[in-house]
């Protein structure tokens, strides 16, 4: 297979998980997705296995490595740092909670909204990642042009 | 391998004159070894110090020692300055 085939796959792959993600919001059914999901990715896995003119050489690797240190490093602190928040306000801190009632929540911030700004984190680390995996692309090479 | 890839380490290479005396491209050297142009270019302009293992497969290729490729200039100590 192809490179460029490759990535086309991997775009149908991405909008066929796309539609079955609204259809299962449409049918109330998240186990759906979640299969759907997985055989994507797995299809995505083997996919990759049979291209033939995509070459992971040990820079590629290295770089992928930084970048991905470099999210988790920075994500980790920033997820950390905002459930620790996150739950302190829910708990009441600093009142040690007598009757923990998680349905009751403080106005205006509920325990499912520190799950939306989980989820919101979650993604803003792929930006983070293509971010950091861009600038050490560029750091060590990519990019550049020479005379043969 | 150090977190910056080795850079501004004093490694330095002479795979160009090798390719030059081959009259081989970076193109050419680079699937010759298994590896992308990216990384021949990288090396070459030493952006990127490759593992012992490349060093010895673009080294082997030219049929010539590592040290003949790459040198390393630094004021390490050696067993000598104990």
């Amino acid at each position: 297979m192809k490179k460029n085939t490759f990535y086309l796959l991997c775009g149908c792959i991405a909008v066929i998980l796309l539609a079955i993600f609204w259809y299962s919001v449409e049918i109330h059914r998240p186990f759906f997705v979640e299969i759907t999901f997985i055989i994507g990715i797995a299809v995505a896995y083997l996919a990759r296995r049979r291209v033939t003119d995509l070459i992971d050489d040990e820079r590629s690797a290295k770089i992928t490595e930084q970048a991905v240190l470099r999210t988790f490093q920075v994500f980790l602190v920033v997820v950390c740092a905002f459930s620790v928040g996150a739950v302190m306000k829910i708990l009441y801190v600093p009142q040690f909670p007598k009757d923990v009632d998680l349905s009751h929540a403080p106005e205006g911030f509920t325990p499912k909204m520190m799950g939306y700004f989980q989820l919101g984190l979650l993604c803003l680390m792929i930006f983070l990642y293509v971010g950091f995996r861009i600038y050490y692309a560029r750091k060590y090479g990519d990019w550049e042009t020479d005379e043969e | 391998m150090p977190e910056n890839m080795g850079i501004g380490r004093p490694m330095k290479n002479k795979i160009k004159v090798f390719r030059a005396m081959y009259d081989m491209t970076q193109e050419d050297l680079a699937q010759a070894i298994g590896v992308t142009r990216q990384t021949i270019l990288a090396i070459e302009k030493g952006k990127y110090v490759p593992s012992l293992d490349l060093a010895f497969r673009i080294s082997q290729f030219f049929k010539v020692n590592i040290e003949e490729v790459f040198t390393y200039d630094s004021e390490t100590k050696t067993v000598d300055d104990r």
